[in-house]
């Protein structure tokens, strides 16, 4: 069904109130969390379009602070699997054991139900389970044994990767990396942000504690209206173009990059893009996507989803630097 | 006295003492011959051992001469090249000549054998005679060593002489090279030289700009309904001028993108609060489809045409005649 102008107008208006909980969570984060905002934007998103966020920077950057106390906030389930060399798939997701007062075998559940999934440094394990854990993501659903059990909603996992130290590590595969929404790299601290964290840490009686804002029903219900934000023909058709010029860069003047793309984006990009920006629309209490939403979740979006040439490697050239060069050449709506 | 009888008796005798070895010499068998250049060498030095055969003209068609087949090597010498059998000679006598170069690694006085030519019948090749040449005595020193003096080390490899037809491909390659470049010099030297004419723009972009606007307002078609195509025309009119007259990417930007890539722009920048206004409502208008009123539409018309009035490039005559007036 066609929206008509006056749907629309009433959209926003709905949205402008429902969203109402993301500046006061932002707050409450912004308690214990000093600067990261780009990461807690992303986790919102993530949380908010039903995806998943890979995370990438050096250790000692907040990702574990971050989402416990986003967990808190939501009053959610928190959990958080260290991956090793040697971690099995039983030990993400629960295995049967044997009971010898009842005789009987019964389902351990392992750390993956929880609402707020830590999976930290996911390149340390190996390939079985990060793919238990990558299908749990797909599927929402564990099977051990003979029973299937949903996971629990809302379900975000916030993988983490370390940039350095790739000895001895397990890359995920590209159509692993394509199960997540977005790939965000984040970086330092300014200095101010960190003179501020030094304070925060030694005096921790000045810690304020995270308090429940919203309830996880609150966080489905704003799932299911940044699905009904408005999303012009125009705006599918600038997501489109993007995505297609990672794949055709020529048709878009764009010769240049051809060598250096191995593979572009997939039509899960699409989505995922045009989902990410509908609800960072919505975050920005819109009822309407503009193209600054899709340009604003475009790089976590398709940085991972975009393949680079050996040649690219050899020039140094990065995702970052092709999905620049697109952006500077796609016309803007 | 002699009388003259005993005078004429010994002129004749005179005569035919003269004339008696020359009829001697008249050759009438097959002779053969061995001979040598030089018959001292040192070790590993080279002798040419010529062996001849001189055969009555008269008898060259009849018989023939059979040389020697000397192997690759003979007692104290080694051949180490040899040449075909050559003939020359004159109506009287026919001479056969083949050289052969030999050296010797034995030092001592050794003699070169004696060679065996065949006589034979021209016809049917039987053998009628053999000939044989003389031993050639070659003494074969070898080098004196000072055994007082301290070994040398052995010489290292030694170049060869230079020699200019060893790099004939390379001169030959390097001539063709600089001929090759003097042709395209000389080419592109003579080629007519056309100068690029330099397209005179039409319109000027404020021109075309004002041509699109009002070619919009003749269509009419925030009037026909079509709102969402109103404004991306207008917008589209007006980032394509920003493109042409201030070089900013304005196809390609966001409307915030916009607004800040246009800071540096002074004249621009001054007009920002308009454009901000004019961008945002037309972002609604597309995206969000949002209906603004007539006067709306009327307004961000004419915020365009004032944004592009004030940042339209002056000509001179006009900033003189503003000058004027300000003095």
């Amino acid at each position: 069904m066609e929206n008509t102008s006056s749907d629309i107008r009433q959209l926003n208006e709905k949205i402008h109130q429902a969203s109402a909980f993301v500046d006061l969570l932002n707050m409450e984060l912004g308690k214990v969390i000093v600067g990261q905002k780009y990461m807690v934007e992303r986790l919102l998103i993530g949380l908010l379009a039903q995806g998943h966020v890979l995370l990438e920077g050096v250790p000692g950057l907040a990702k574990t602070l971050s989402i416990k106390s986003l967990s808190s906030a939501i009053n959610g389930k928190f959990s958080r699997i260290q991956f090793t060399p040697d971690l099995l798939p039983a030990d993400v997701i629960g295995t049967m054991i044997y009971n010898q007062q009842r005789n009987e075998f019964m389902v351990r559940r392992g750390p993956i139900f929880a609402n707020f999934i830590l999976a930290d440094e996911i390149n340390r394990a190996p390939a079985k389970v990060q793919s238990a854990l990558l299908e749990a993501m797909q599927e929402r659903q564990i099977t051990i044994g003979d029973t299937t059990f949903k996971l629990d909603e809302p379900f975000l996992v916030l993988a983490t990767q370390n940039p350095i130290e790739q000895e001895g590590t397990y890359m995920l595969p590209e159509a692993q990396v394509d199960r997540f929404m977005l790939k965000v790299v984040i970086g330092y601290p300014t200095k101010e942000e960190e003179r501020h964290i030094i304070r925060q840490n030694l005096n921790p009686q000045a810690t304020p504690e995270i308090r429940p804002v919203i309830q996880p029903s609150d966080i489905m219900e704003a799932r299911k209206l940044v699905r009904e934000v408005y999303m012009d023909e125009k705006i599918e058709k600038y997501i489109i173009d993007i995505v297609f010029a990672t794949r055709n860069p020529e048709e878009y003047k764009l010769q240049k990059l051809k060598p250096l793309i191995a593979y572009g984006g997939s039509p899960r990009a699409s989505i995922n893009l045009a989902l990410a920006a509908k609800a960072y629309a919505f975050m920005k209490r819109r009822g309407y996507v503009i193209p600054e939403d899709v340009r604003s979740i475009c790089f976590d979006v398709m940085r991972h989803r975009v393949g680079l040439t050996y040649e690219a490697e050899a020039e140094n050239v990065t995702s970052e630097n092709i999905l620049s060069e697109i952006l500077n050449a796609v016309e803007v709506p | 006295m002699y009388t003259k009888p005993v005078i004429r008796s010994i002129f004749l005798c005179l005569l035919l003492g003269l004339i008696f070895p020359v009829v001697l010499r008249a050759q009438t068998a097959p002779e053969v011959h061995a001979g040598v250049d030089t018959t001292s060498i040192r070790i590993g030095e080279q002798i040419k051992l010529r062996l001849t055969a001189t055969i009555p003209a008269n008898q060259f068609g009849t018989t023939k001469i059979g040389f020697p087949v000397l192997p690759d090597s003979i007692e104290h010498f080694e051949v180490v090249s040899r040449t075909n059998i050559d003939t020359s000679g004159d109506q009287q006598l026919k001479v056969l000549a083949q050289t052969f170069v030999l050296t010797s690694f034995d030092s001592g006085h050794w003699e070169i054998p004696p060679m065996r030519f065949d006589v034979q019948k021209a016809s049917n090749n039987a053998v009628i005679d053999t000939l044989s040449t003389s031993p050639v005595g070659v003494d074969v020193g070898t080098v004196a060593v000072d055994t007082t003096k301290a070994f040398r080390p052995i010489k290292t490899v030694q170049g060869a002489p230079w020699r200019i037809w060893d790099y004939w491909m390379e001169i030959t390659g390097g001539m063709l090279l600089v001929l090759i470049i003097i042709g395209i010099i000389w080419f592109i030297r003579s080629r007519k030289k056309v100068v690029p004419e330099k397209p005179t723009p039409t319109v000027t972009p404020y021109e075309l700009a004002m041509q699109q606007l009002h070619a919009l307002k003749a269509e009419q078609v925030w009037q026909r309904g079509d709102v969402k195509m109103y404004y991306t025309r207008l917008t589209d009119i007006l980032r394509t001028y920003f493109e042409h007259q201030f070089g900013i990417a304005a196809l390609e930007q966001t409307t915030e993108e916009l607004l800040q890539h246009i800071k540096p722009v002074t004249k621009l920048n001054q007009q920002r609060d308009k454009l901000r206004q004019l961008l945002s409502l037309a972002d609604l208008a597309k995206f969000a489809k949002m209906q603004p009123t007539a006067d709306e539409h009327e307004a961000c018309m004419r915020q365009t045409e004032e944004i592009l009035e004030w940042t339209r490039p002056k000509k001179e005559s006009e900033n003189e005649g503003v000058v004027t007036q300000e003095a």
